[in-house]
């Protein structure tokens, strides 16, 4: 594993980015936001428990997965703003490192940490700690929530999510 | 178990398991907890360090990842706020700016051509305003003016999008693309913040821009205000040009997972700084070679070069419609203020949504576009092609004179033939002969020249004035001349003599001042004060 390039959005970037709210991050602290979460992976449980021949151990290892790649893709994997505003100024930044402007540890944060492992406790539960979903839904929930550490905050390996100059 | 201690504990902990059992949700914990070891504590050591790394997050505080806080003692705040000295409100006046106060002329009554001054009353032949064809003076444009301000009233009172546009408007923009030969225009109502507008309308963050590093502040801005990538090339050089499209080629092709990125040429048709003229047919060659847009800053340009005024595009015979974006100012040479855009229906249609400084500022009067209409009109007829002939003439007859007769050496003139912009400035071994090394005393000496030539020649000649600290490459200072239709062969004849007298004057004194009245010590002096004798 090698820590290839640790980059920080340069000046003119958080200039920009402090010139208006971002619209595309505030959302996340709308308590609505919150509900539709725990809504979301009912949902998901749902769906895969209605399909026939699916067991309720594998629904609820099928969702944890689910959940847990998902968020991954929204958070982690996709970096700017999809309906642009404000020029490009959150060029080459997922959305997590976007919430709350960078803080760390704000509610919204710690909520949408605690939401993946409790999640993850309930699936192992349910599947009756069976040792090969264990596997599957420790090692997604846990990439997930390396993602979300303050210390990976704009770090990027193995080249996931580099930015791109065109120039020097 | 007899002993009180003991029967006291059982009874305590009986007591909290019954207290347990009513609280809600505890018999769903106590069943997790009992069901959840499953006689494998690899495991359950995994699920505990993920239920302690779920409390432990969510104890932690808040703080800011970039923070660079510094805890101070009261101390050390009382220390800071001692030794706080307040800078003053407005800095003290360095020299030249002071020297710029006092020596700038200003001007009595209107714009012209020979204008009135108000330091000595006298009237100037004006070498300073880029007023190219004096429409400013010219009757029926003034009458013209006056009743459309009857009509139509002052100002705009709103931007484009919001009431701002005017039947005038529309007309005009139609007179530009006519005149030009483009499907489209778009007018702006400032001349300098158009080409800012138009390269961040186009060219965003991510995007290149290959730019020329000769080119004007306006175009500056434009580029740094776009956020785009920019790389320069040396002015006018189109082996440097090719040499940084081709370095990009190559690092694109190298990178595979490089997005794709809107790529941009600027470059400036007649260099206000320099009053060079930029090779458009090279720059076309390149373009569809390497697969760029063109962004031509035509401010100068339009309605000067070229035979009948369409600028670069008739000087190097390009078809109008290959130059993406074409932009220009109507402050020059039609007669008014603001500036426009030419280009294809698409690039000027996508500049009324996201052009800023068309969305977000008001319209041009009607009276100034209307003064730009007449403008062209008059562009467009013989008699403009007269004026455009005697510009050219004029041009090269002070070019010519400046060039060649008595003092010759006295001037290095920068400036493609044909230009009406020319900068004048002292060779630079007269510089290192007389002494001068600093950019301030180069601007003091050019100042004496501007101040001779206006008591003595009756010359308004001014010296070329930068944004000190924000332009890229600061040009050398330099004294600009603009020539006009309006000046006569014999006015321009006459000036180029009193300026190179001035320039050769000048350095001479300075010579003089340093080494005294016995002269001949240095080779380079006798060479300079050879010269001054002719």
């Amino acid at each position: 594993m090698t820590l290839k390039s640790v980059y920080k959005t340069d000046y003119v970037q958080s200039l920009d980015q402090q010139a208006q709210g971002n619209l595309n991050s505030s959302w996340v602290n709308d308590k609505g936001a919150w509900v539709t979460n725990v809504l979301l992976i009912c949902v998901l449980k749902f769906f895969f428990g209605i399909i026939p021949g699916i067991s309720p151990e594998l629904s609820w290892t099928l969702t944890t997965l689910t959940y847990n790649i998902g968020s991954y893709i929204m958070f982690h994997a996709v970096t700017g703003v999809p309906f642009e505003f404000g020029q490009g100024a959150y060029d080459g930044i997922t959305l997590w490192e976007q919430i709350d402007g960078g803080v760390q540890f704000t509610a919204t944060r710690k909520y949408l940490t605690t939401v993946p492992i409790v999640l993850f406790l309930m699936s192992t539960h349910y599947t009756h700690y069976d040792a090969f979903a264990f596997l599957l839904t420790f090692s997604a929930t846990v990439i997930n929530l390396i993602a979300k550490l303050p210390s990976m905050h704009q770090v990027r390996l193995f080249d996931i999510n580099q930015k791109i100059d065109a120039t020097d | 178990m007899d002993n009180p201690i003991i029967s006291v504990l059982n009874s305590t902990l009986s007591t909290v398991a019954q207290g347990i059992k009513y609280v809600p949700g505890s018999d769903i914990a106590i069943d997790y907890i009992k069901n959840s070891y499953q006689n494998d504590p690899f495991r359950v050591v995994l699920e505990l360090g993920l239920a302690i790394y779920a409390v432990k997050y969510m104890m932690s505080k808040k703080y800011r990842i970039d923070q660079n806080h510094v805890a101070l003692t009261e101390k050390e705040i009382d220390e800071l706020i001692a030794e706080w000295q307040p800078e003053p409100l407005v800095q003290p006046l360095s020299d030249v700016q002071r020297m710029e106060l006092e020596k700038s002329q200003v001007i009595v009554g209107s714009q012209g051509v020979r204008p009135k001054v108000q330091s000595t009353g006298k009237t100037l032949l004006n070498l300073a305003a880029a007023n190219y064809y004096d429409f400013v003076n010219m009757e029926h444009i003034k009458e013209k003016a006056i009743e459309t301000l009857r009509a139509y009233g002052v100002g705009s009172c709103g931007p484009p999008g919001f009431y701002g546009t005017l039947d005038v408007h529309m007309q005009l923009e139609k007179d530009i693309a006519n005149f030009l030969g483009t499907e489209g225009a778009i007018i702006y109502a400032q001349g300098f913040s158009t080409i800012p507008s138009v390269i961040s309308a186009f060219s965003k963050r991510g995007d290149l821009i290959v730019c020329d590093d000769g080119c004007n502040f306006a175009v500056q801005k434009g580029t740094q205000i776009s956020r785009s990538n920019v790389k320069f090339f040396k002015h006018n050089d189109m082996a440097d040009l090719e040499r940084v499209l081709e370095s990009i080629r190559v690092e694109s092709l190298a990178n595979k997972k490089r997005p794709l990125t809107r790529r941009f040429i600027v470059t400036e048709g007649l260099f206000q700084n320099s009053g060079d003229i930029a090779p458009l047919d090279k720059i076309m060659e390149l373009k569809h070679k390497y697969k760029y847009r063109v962004v031509l800053d035509e401010s100068s340009s339009i309605g000067v070069l070229g035979k009948t005024g369409r600028g670069l595009t008739e000087l190097f015979n390009v078809p109008p419609k290959e130059v993406d974006m074409i932009v220009g100012s109507m402050a020059n040479s039609f007669a008014a203020a603001g500036g426009f855009c030419a280009g294809h229906k698409e690039v000027v249609m996508h500049q009324r949504l996201s052009g800023q400084s068309f969305v977000f500022s008001a319209s041009i009067p009607a009276m100034l576009t209307i003064c730009s209409s007449e403008a062209i009109k008059v562009l467009d007829s013989p008699k403009g092609e007269q004026l455009i002939k005697d510009l050219h003439n004029n041009a090269n007859t002070f070019r010519n004179a400046i060039l060649t007769g008595a003092n010759k050496d006295a001037i290095d003139l920068a400036g493609d033939a044909g230009s009406p912009i020319l900068h004048l400035r002292f060779p630079s071994e007269a510089l290192r002969a007389a002494g001068i090394t600093t950019r301030d005393e180069e601007t003091f000496l050019l100042q004496e020249v501007v101040d001779e030539v206006a008591v003595k020649d009756s010359l308004l000649v001014t010296r070329a004035k930068y944004v000190d600290g924000q332009e890229r490459s600061l040009p050398r200072p330099s004294i600009r001349i603009s020539i006009s239709a309006a000046h006569s062969k014999k006015e321009l004849e006459k000036a180029a003599q009193a300026i190179k007298t001035s320039f050769n004057k000048v350095v001479s004194k300075r010579n003089r001042d340093k080494y005294g009245t016995n002269v001949g010590g240095k080779k380079s002096q006798t060479t300079l004060l050879a010269g001054a004798e002719e």
